[in-house]
């Protein structure tokens, strides 16, 4: 989350290595995605000295190099050792001035889930905002930043908002610029990517008074209901933009009509209940036949968003069964 | 070790998994959290275990939780191997003591240790390899699993071994375990940064002058060999090497290379291309502990940090950069060819060496299409 703070540098506060493993795999899922250059990535680099007699030195060397650069804001990210050896971040980063410097708690295994650790640095993050004058605008809230279509994903909800007149006013977080965030508390609605971001949600209605949306458009239905219920906490008439992806929907269903009455099976099926729901309603509304012995199709392990997420699986469903 | 802007380089727990993780027969644990695990498994692709510790494991202790992994894994044949990581190092378990009594191989080797050399060593050590006069045949080592180019090097070497009408030995770390203790009493390496130190060194085979050494030295000293085969590929694949390289060199100025690697394919490249294309080698920079040079040829400081990387490659501006993915994303325009991981971006589907001749080939191949490339 924080690296998709463009102007901003974060501060890993660990072993090198911990800061490598986080870089290599951003790098990895960034190019996927034809983000080809990160912000700063920065490592205290703890060594076995620093493992005996406390890293603090060390967190307090690196914010001096990193703030004389003047960033638009420092993040400082801890990890598992530094927890352990009880080094005081907060301490360190409260004595640093002329540039906010931020501690998002993560801790590594200390500090809970990854779920836990993008909740939190999307808390610390929103910190940095005030309450604002309205604008009318829809927020996206917590993307997932590491899935290889987080583009199309975003287009889907994009086109969908469209469609009832709304605009994007933020991606909190995703590829924004620091003095951006400030705009945060001015949207009518957050959208959350999923609803393990309710915490989030509940904070910035408490903070900013705005509503939430717990989740993305999944699946084949969910395009509908997600046009519903986002015109209805905004107030809006939603029946030209339903009966327009009603259409849309069906166009898509007969495109696959071909694929109706093959045998198809799950398998694997994903963890996320949702993914499997979705997969089904998807092979109903096709009229598969699904049975053990039927040819494998694949299913994602975050279900397709959106009529278009849908296409693009149908697709590779029909490239299972022709193959 | 001060602070260092985006490293470039894996730690030395990943460095032991990746030497571990090469021989069938071991099941090699991760004693850490998820994130610890979850790294090594994804570069590697070789399956891992984990104890996937918790807060209440640093609390109470994590003896529990290991002997419960440990005891899943026993009795499926083989070997054990545990990794301790950083948490496990500092909360003051005794490790040792806990696994007392049975055959699992401890390596203690926290990232904070140091890099993917030190834990790729550490491993080693631990498996305590032995050579055995009896067995026939040439070792192969410098094999790490987290070398995108390891399974082409093994095939390449094997190759040329074989077409010397030499066996192969056990491949240091790719081969079944029991090996590790019944090694060739010769040895023929493939990247240096990761040399196991088992039985007589023979040589490297990086380059085509190392490799024309190293084959004369098996001349000498395996009875049986028939290197022929092999130095008259040698002398045929040179030779279209040369050639290749002298006709971009009718067209083109030699390029101005930076080459940012571990310092064992560093210096290969380095030598590489300075030999066939009179390239100016602007710097090279190494992730690892630079190896000394016979002579100081060219500028080698050790590099471990993106920023840096950058800084230098606007401080030298070199027409083509040798590296990875990682100087990829810093260079824009200018011509790049991978050779150390991580090489993203692209896909990479065959066993591509850069050892052996064809990876002289491969390399040479590569540089010159990447130049021709730039070519207005």
């Amino acid at each position: 989350m924080t690296t998709h703070v463009r102007d901003a540098i974060t501060v890993v506060h660990g072993p090198q290595g911990c800061t490598h493993h986080n870089f290599s795999l951003l790098h990895a899922t960034s190019l996927d995605n034809d983000r080809i250059a990160l912000p700063p990535l920065v490592s205290t680099g703890l060594s076995e000295i620093d493992v005996i007699f406390g890293g603090e030195g060390a967190l307090d060397r690196t914010l001096d190099v990193v703030i004389a650069r003047d960033p638009g804001a420092v993040f400082v990210l801890s990890t598992c050792i530094v927890d352990t050896i009880g080094d005081d971040v907060g301490m360190i980063c409260g004595s640093k001035a002329g540039v906010p410097v931020i501690v998002v708690p993560t801790a590594g295994f200390l500090g809970g889930s990854f779920q836990t650790g993008v909740n939190n640095a999307l808390i610390a993050l929103a910190g940095m905002a005030e309450p604002a004058e309205g604008n009318g605008q829809v927020n996206i809230i917590g993307e997932k930043n590491l899935e290889y279509e987080v583009e199309e994903n975003f287009a889907e909800v994009s086109r969908l908002l469209a469609l009832l007149g709304l605009s994007v006013n933020l991606r909190f977080v995703h590829d924004l610029a620091t003095d951006r965030i400030a705009s945060l508390g001015a949207a009518r609605l957050n959208v959350l990517r999923d609803p393990s971001l309710i915490p989030v949600g509940e904070s910035l209605k408490e903070r900013f008074g705005t509503p939430y949306i717990t989740m993305y458009p999944v699946g084949i239905s969910g395009s509908v209901d997600f046009l519903e219920s986002v015109a209805d906490t905004c107030g809006i008439d939603p029946h030209r933009a339903v009966d327009e992806e009603r259409g849309l929907r069906q166009e898509t269903l007969d495109d696959f009509a071909d694929l109706a009455g093959s045998e198809v099976s799950f398998a694997p099926l994903p963890p996320d209940p949702e993914g499997s729901r979705a997969a089904q309603d998807i092979a109903h509304a096709l009229r598969l036949d699904i049975n053990p012995s039927g040819r494998p199709v694949p299913v994602p392990v975050t279900p397709p968003i959106g009529i278009t997420g849908v296409r693009r699986l149908l697709h590779r469903w029909r490239r299972a069964l022709h193959a | 070790m001060p602070e260092c802007e985006t490293p470039l380089w894996p730690c030395a727990m990943t460095g032991a998994a990746a030497c571990l993780a090469g021989f069938e027969g071991i099941s090699v644990v991760i004693h850490g959290s998820s994130g610890c695990y979850y790294y090594p498994a994804t570069l590697l692709h070789a399956p891992l275990h984990g104890t996937f510790i918790l807060e209440n494991e640093v609390v109470f202790g994590s003896g529990d939780r290991l002997r419960e992994v440990i005891g899943d894994l026993s009795g499926r044949g083989g070997r054990i191997a545990v990794i301790t990581t950083c948490v496990p190092s500092v909360i003051g378990e005794d490790i040792k003591a806990m696994l007392a009594g049975t055959d699992v191989i401890l390596v203690d080797s926290p990232g904070f240790a140091g890099e993917l050399e030190t834990g790729y060593r550490a491993a080693l050590a631990a498996l305590a390899p032995e050579t055995d006069p009896e067995r026939t045949g040439v070792n192969i080592d410098g094999i790490s699993l987290s070398d995108p180019f390891y399974e082409g090097n093994i095939q390449e070497v094997s190759r040329l071994l074989l077409r010397a009408g030499i066996p192969v030995g056990t491949i240091f770390c790719r081969d079944r375990f029991e090996m590790a203790g019944h090694a060739a009493p010769m040895t023929m390496g493939t990247n240096d940064d990761f040399a196991s130190g088992v039985g007589t060194y023979l040589g490297g085979t990086l380059g085509i002058s190392a490799l024309r050494a190293t084959f004369e030295n098996v001349s000498t000293m395996y009875d049986s060999a028939d290197v022929d085969p092999v130095l008259t590929e040698l002398n045929i694949q040179e030779e279209r090497v040369i050639h290749a390289c002298d006709k971009y060199l009718r067209r083109c100025d030699p390029p101005g290379v930076a080459v940012f690697a571990g310092a064992a394919y560093a210096l290969f490249a380095a030598d590489t291309l300075k030999r066939y294309l009179d390239a100016e080698i602007l710097v090279v920079g190494t992730r690892n502990d630079p190896i000394a040079q016979p002579v100081a040829q060219y500028p080698v400081e050790k590099l471990t940090g993106l920023e840096q990387v950058s800084r230098k490659i606007a401080e030298v501006s070199p027409d083509l950069v040798i590296g990875s993915s990682f100087e990829r994303s810093v260079i824009g325009d200018r011509a790049f060819v991978g050779i150390i991981p991580p090489l993203r971006g692209r896909v990479r589907l065959a066993h591509t060496p850069l050892a052996g001749t064809s990876g002289t080939l491969h390399m040479v191949e590569d540089v010159l299409n990447a130049c021709m490339d730039k070519m207005t």
